[in-house]
C-alpha cells in the first residue's frame, strides 16, 4: 500500500528519473561485477605464478641444504633449509632436516628447542625422538637419552619402520656399550638379532656389536649363522675366529683362522690385520700343542703335562727370585708345589689321572698368580695363561 | 601516519551521460529504500574487491621481496644494505610528489576519512598506498601489510559508494566496512578484523553498520581463503595450558610485553615528530636513510627483522630459535620499525607488533622451557599469547587482542592465559603511557579524532541514573476535579501524575488542571478533561537522553516497570536529568 502511495505520489518526470536511476544502479552493479571478475583473473594469474615460483624455490633450497649437510657444512645447510622451509612450511621432513643441521652445527640448544616443538605436534614420531636421544647423549644426559631412544623404538616410522627400529636398537646398544652397560646392550642386541631377517649384513653388524658388548658366545653364534651363507664372507670368518679365540675355543678358532687366511679376500686386508690373524693362528696352534687333551694317547698327554709342569715351576722360581719379600700368594703357591712329589716318573703319572689333573690345575694357578705378581708372561707361559682362562673350552667345537 | 587535508568534503565527478545527478532530497523521494537495499549488496562487493586487492597486494610484496632481496636474504649480502635504501628514496619521492595520502600506516587515515572527510578516500590514495607500501615492505622496510590493506579496503568501499551516489551518511559508513574487509583479508581472520574496526575505527557498537561489516569481512576472507587456504598467516602449533602454574609464566609475559609496548611507543613518539619537523627536502631522503639503517641490521646478522617477518614468526612459534636470539630480534625489530615508520615510509604497524610479540613470547617460553622444563607448555603457545600481549599493550585493542589469538589458534583452552597476559600488558601500558599510540600520531598530525579508548569506556547514562521516588501526588483518573485540587493543594506540589484506567499516565501542573477544569463542574472526573495524548512510556534501562525531548511538553515523566504494566518505578524531571549529566 505504501509502495502504491509512493508510486502514485510521483510525477511523470520523477518516475522517469526513477527508471533512469534503476538503470544506472543496475549498470553500476554490473560494472562492479565485471571489475570483480577481471580482478579475480588478474589475481589468479599472479597467485598461480607466485605459487609455482615458491615451489621451485623450496626445491632449490632443499637441494642446496641437503648437499651442504652431506658435505659436512651444517651452517650453510641451516641457511638453505631455513630458506626452503620459508617456502614449504608444512614439509615435515624438511623440518627434521633443519633440526638435524642445527644439531650438526653444534647449536644444540636451538636444535633441542626445535625438536621439542616438533615432538609436541607429533609426540610419537620415531625420528624426532631419535634425534632428541642423540642430542641428549651428546649433552651427557643419560636418562633423557635412554628415554628418547626407548620412545624412538616405540614410536612411529614412515614406511620402513622395522628397519629403522633395528637401526635405533643398534644405536642404543652402541650407546649402552659406550656407557659400559654391557648387559643392557646385550639385551637390545639379542632382541635386534631375534627380530632380524636372515641377512648376512645384519648378522655381521649385530655380531660385531655383541663382541663389543663382551658377549662372544652370541657373537660366535651369529657369525656361524652368517657363515651358512654361500660364499662365506671374510668378515664372518674373521669374526668367528675372534669370537672363538676369545672364548678359548682354540681348536675351533684354529679352523676359522685357517679358513680366514685362505680366504681370497684376506690378502687384500691391511698388513696389520693380516699379522693379527696370523699371530692368532700361531698362538692357537701352540696352545693346542701344549694342551693335554683327552683325545691324545696317555703317553702323549702325560708328556705334555710334565712339560707344562716344568714351564710353570720355572716361571714360579723366576718370580720368587725377583721378589725380596715373598708375597703370601706366592708362598702358598710354592707350598702347593711342594706337596706334590718332587720327582715324577712318566709311568707313575700315566697311571694317576687324579694327579694329572692336580698338576694341570696347579700349572694354571701358577700362571695366573705369577702374572698378577710378576707381570705379563711371554712364550709358553703366556699361552698357558691364556689356556688357563677356560681350559675345558680349548678343544670345544 | 599523516593525514592530508582535503580540498573538498565530498567531491563528485561530473558525469558525461545526459543523466542528471539527483539531489539527496530527490533520491529520498523517488527511491526512499534504495540506500538500504544497496547497502548490503555493496558490502559483499566491497568485501570481494577488497579481498582480491589484498591478495594481489600480498603477492606483490612477496614478488618484490624475491626480486630485490633474493629468495633467501641472509647476513652479509650487500643488497641488504642497498635495496631498502634505494627503495626508500624511490618510495619517498613517490609519496612526496604523487601520493601524499599514502604516507603512514592507514589506520588513522581511515579514521580521518570517517570523521573528517565523510568517508572519502581517493582512488589515487588507494593506488598510491598499494604501490608504495608494496615497494617499501617488499624491499625490506620493517613494516607490515595489514594497515595498508585496511586503508585499501576502505578506499575501495569509498569508491564503490561514490559511484552509486549514496547519501552522505551512508558514504561515511562505508569506510569502516571496507576497512574491515581489507583487514580481514590481510589477517585471514574475520572476527578479529571486525572487532578491530569496531574498537579502533568506529569506537562503538553500531547495529546500523555491524551487519554490513560482517558481510564484507566474511566476503573478503572467503576470497582470500580461496587463494591462501584456510590456514592463518603462520602455522599454529599445538596450544594448551598444561599446568595452572604456567599462568605465572604468562603473567611474566604480560609484564614483559607491557614494558616492550611502552618502549616501542616512546621510541615512535619521540622520533616521528622530530623527523617530521626537519626541513621538507629531508623528507625525500628520510626513508632512504631509514632503509639503509634497517638494511645494516640485516647485513650484520639479523635479516629476520626486514619486511613483515611472517616466516620468522612461524619459525619462532615452532621453536627454531634460542631465547637469546628471540630477545635480540624483538629489540632490533622495535628499532627497525621505529626507523622505518618514523621516516614516513608507507606501511603498517600490525605485522611488526605481532613480530615483536611473537619473539618476546617465544623468548619467555623458550627460557622457561630451558630452565623449568616440566612447568611450561609449548613455545608456540607463548609466541601466540605474546602476539596478543603486544596488540593489547601497544595498539591498545584489548578485545581484538584476545579474539585474534583465539581465532588464529582455533583453541579456546588458551583463553585464560591470553586474558591474563593481555590484561596485564594493557593495564601496564595504560598506566605508563596514558595516550594510545594511534592517538599520539593523530595529535602529531594536527588532527583531533575521537579517542577510541575513551569512547569505549564512556559509560552511557540511563534513565535509572536520574530516577527518584515518586514524591508528587498521584491522582486516579476517576477522581473528581475537586478531589484532585484538594490533594494538590495539600501537597503544595508543582506537578502531579494522573493514573488512568488502562495503565497509562498523564502528568500535569496545578495550572493545567485549573485551565482544563474551567469549563466543567468540580464533580467531573479528571480523566474526562484530559486530552487524548499520554505521557511517553519510559523504562529505567532506557538511555537518559531519550527523556530530554519530552520535557518541553511534560513537567515530569513517570518511569514504569517493564514487568508490571502501569506500575511506577519512579519519576524524572528535567532538573533531575540535567543534574545527572552535570554530575557525570
Amino acid at each position: 500500500m505504501a509502495v502504491l502511495q509512493s508510486r502514485s505520489s510521483l510525477t511523470p518526470e520523477e518516475r522517469q528519473l526513477r527508471q533512469k536511476l534503476i538503470l544506472r544502479d543496475t549498470a553500476a552493479l554490473l560494472s562492479l561485477f565485471a571489475i570483480a571478475i577481471l580482478l579475480f583473473f588478474v589475481t589468479l594469474f599472479l597467485f598461480h605464478s607466485f605459487s609455482v615460483h615458491r615451489q621451485e624455490l623450496a626445491h632449490r633450497w632443499l637441494r642446496r641444504g641437503e648437499k651442504a649437510l652431506h658435505s659436512n657444512q651444517p651452517l650453510a645447510a641451516i641457511d638453505a633449509l631455513r630458506s626452503a622451509l620459508a617456502y614449504a612450511p608444512d614439509d615435515e621432513n624438511l623440518q627434521i632436516e633443519l633440526a638435524e643441521a642445527l644439531a650438526a652445527a653444534g647449536r644444540t640448544e636451538e636444535a633441542v628447542a626445535y625438536f621439542n616443538t616438533l615432538l609436541e605436534s607429533r609426540p610419537g614420531n620415531g625420528m624426532i625422538n631419535l634425534q632428541l636421544a642423540r642430542l641428549a647423549a651428546k649433552e651427557g644426559d643419560e636418562a633423557a637419552a635412554l628415554n628418547y631412544y626407548q620412545a624412538a623404538l616405540d614410536g612411529t616410522w614412515e614406511g620402513d619402520g622395522y628397519i629403522r627400529r633395528r637401526e635405533v636398537r643398534l644405536e642404543l646398544a652402541q650407546y649402552l656399550i659406550d656407557r659400559k652397560h654391557f648387559d643392557r646392550a646385550r639385551n637390545q642386541l639379542l632382541i635386534a638379532a631375534g627380530n632380524a631377517p636372515d641377512d648376512v649384513n645384519i648378522e655381521l653388524t649385530v655380531a660385531g656389536t655383541l663382541e663389543n658388548a663382551q658377549d662372544p658366545v652370541n657373537a660366535l653364534h651369529l657369525y656361524q649363522k652368517a657363515l651358512q651363507h654361500r660364499p662365506p664372507r671374510l668378515e664372518a670368518l674373521e669374526g668367528a675366529s675372534r669370537a672363538a679365540y676369545a672364548l678359548n675355543r682354540f681348536f675351533q678358532a684354529k679352523g676359522y683362522l685357517e679358513r680366514t687366511l685362505n680366504h681370497p679376500d684376506f690378502e687384500k686386508q691391511p698388513a696389520e690385520i693380516q699379522a693379527q690373524y696370523r699371530n692368532m693362528l700361531s698362538d692357537a696352534d701352540h696352545i693346542l700343542l701344549l694342551y693335554p687333551g683327552p683325545e691324545l694317547s696317555v703317553r702323549a698327554r702325560t708328556e705334555r703335562i710334565l712339560a707344562n709342569r716344568r714351564v710353570a715351576q720355572n716361571r714360579l722360581a723366576e718370580c720368587l727370585s725377583s721378589k725380596s719379600t715373598v708375597p703370601p700368594a706366592l708362598q702358598k703357591l710354592a707350598g702347593q708345589w711342594q706337596q706334590l712329589p718332587s720327582t715324577l716318573r712318566l709311568m707313575q703319572l700315566e697311571q694317576d689321572p687324579e694327579l694329572q689333573q692336580r698338576i694341570m690345575q696347579l700349572v694354571y694357578q701358577t700362571e695366573q698368580i705369577t702374572s698378577q705378581q710378576c707381570g705379563s708372561p711371554t712364550g709358553n707361559d703366556a699361552l698357558l695363561l691364556k689356556m688357563s682362562q677356560a681350559p675345558e673350552a680349548v678343544e670345544q667345537q | 601516519m599523516s593525514v592530508q587535508p582535503m580540498q573538498q568534503t565530498v567531491p563528485r565527478k561530473p558525469t558525461k551521460t545526459p543523466y542528471r545527478q539527483l539531489t539527496q532530497a530527490e533520491l529520498e523521494k523517488i527511491a526512499p529504500t534504495r540506500d538500504e537495499r544497496l547497502f548490503l549488496v555493496l558490502s559483499i562487493f566491497i568485501g570481494v574487491l577488497s579481498g582480491l586487492l589484498v591478495v594481489s597486494f600480498r603477492i606483490a610484496i612477496e614478488w618484490i621481496k624475491i626480486l630485490t632481496l633474493g629468495s633467501a636474504p641472509h647476513a652479509g649480502q650487500l643488497r641488504l644494505l642497498l635495496v631498502p635504501a634505494i627503495a626508500g628514496l624511490f618510495v619517498a619521492a613517490l609519496v612526496q610528489l604523487f601520493f601524499q595520502g599514502a604516507r603512514g600506516s592507514g589506520v588513522n587515515q581511515t579514521k580521518a576519512a570517517l570523521y573528517v572527510y565523510n568517508g572519502y578516500i581517493s582512488f589515487k590514495t588507494v593506488i598510491g598506498k598499494f604501490v608504495t607500501s608494496a615497494l617499501a615492505i617488499g624491499c625490506g622496510h620493517s613494516l607490515g601489510p595489514e594497515d595498508p590493506s585496511l586503508q585499501i579496503g576502505a578506499g575501495v568501499a569509498s569508491m564503490v559508494a561514490r559511484r552509486l551516489n549514496l547519501t552522505r551518511q551512508r558514504l561515511r559508513l562505508f569506510a569502516p566496512i571496507g576497512a574491515a574487509a581489507g583487514l580481514a583479508a590481510a589477517f585471514n581472520a574475520p572476527i578479529s578484523a571486525i572487532l578491530f574496526v569496531i574498537e579502533e575505527v568506529i569506537g562503538q557498537w553500531s547495529a546500523a553498520v555491524l551487519g554490513s561489516i560482517v558481510l564484507s569481512a566474511i566476503s573478503s576472507v572467503v576470497v582470500a581463503r580461496w587463494f591462501w587456504g584456510s590456514e592463518p598467516i603462520f602455522r599454529i602449533p599445538t596450544v594448551t595450558l598444561r599446568d595452572p602454574r604456567e599462568l605465572i609464566a604468562y603473567a611474566i609475559l604480560g609484564i614483559v610485553g607491557g614494558f616492550a609496548a611502552l618502549v616501542f611507543s616512546k621510541a615512535l613518539g619521540y622520533l616521528r615528530p622530530r623527523l617530521r619537523s626537519l626541513p621538507h627536502w629531508t623528507h625525500y631522503v628520510q626513508s632512504g636513510i631509514a632503509g639503509l639503517l634497517v638494511g645494516t641490521i640485516g647485513f650484520f646478522g639479523f635479516a629476520q627483522v626486514m619486511g613483515p617477518g611472517y616466516e620468522v614468526m612461524d619459525q619462532a612459534m615452532h621453536g627454531q630459535f634460542a631465547w637469546k636470539l628471540l630477545l635480540a630480534l624483538a629489540l632490533l625489530k622495535i628499532l627497525a620499525t621505529t626507523l622505518s615508520f618514523s621516516s614516513g615510509t608507507p606501511g603498517g604497524m600490525f605485522a611488526p607488533t605481532m613480530f615483536i610479540g611473537a619473539m618476546l613470547g617465544a623468548s619467555v617460553g623458550s627460557f622457561e622451557k630451558l630452565f623449568f622444563p616440566h612447568l611450561t607448555g609449548t613455545v608456540g603457545a607463548y609466541a601466540l599469547v605474546g602476539i596478543g600481549v603486544l596488540f593489547a599493550g601497544f595498539l591498545r585493542a584489548p578485545l581484538t587482542s584476545v579474539f585474534m589469538v583465539l581465532e588464529v589458534s582455533g583453541n579456546y583452552s588458551i583463553i585464560l592465559p591470553v586474558i591474563l597476559a593481555n590484561m596485564i600488558a594493557y593495564l601496564l601500558s595504560r598506566a605508563l603511557q596514558p595516550v594510545p599510540i594511534f592517538e599520539v600520531f593523530t595529535h602529531q598530525d594536527g588532527l583531533e579524532l575521537p579517542s577510541m579508548e575513551e569512547a569505549r569506556e564512556e559509560s552511557e547514562l540511563h534513565v535509572e541514573d536520574a530516577l527518584h521516588p515518586v514524591d508528587v501526588p498521584v491522582i486516579k483518573g476517576q477522581q473528581t476535579l475537586a478531589e484532585g485540587a484538594q490533594l494538590i493543594a495539600a501537597a503544595k506540589a508543582s506537578a502531579f501524575l494522573v493514573s488512568l484506567w488502562d495503565g497509562s499516565w498523564y502528568a500535569m501542573t496545578p495550572h493545567d488542571l485549573t485551565s482544563a477544569g474551567a469549563t466543567v463542574t468540580p464533580e467531573t472526573p479528571i480523566e474526562r478533561i484530559l486530552p487524548p495524548e499520554r505521557t511517553p512510556v519510559l523504562f529505567p534501562d532506557m538511555p537518559l537522553d531519550s527523556t530530554l525531548h519530552h520535557f518541553p511538553r511534560w513537567p515530569l515523566l513517570p518511569i514504569l516497570n517493564r514487568a508490571s504494566k502501569g506500575t511506577l518505578e519512579g519519576i524524572v524531571s528535567q532538573d533531575d536529568v540535567l543534574h545527572c549529566y552535570q554530575e557525570h
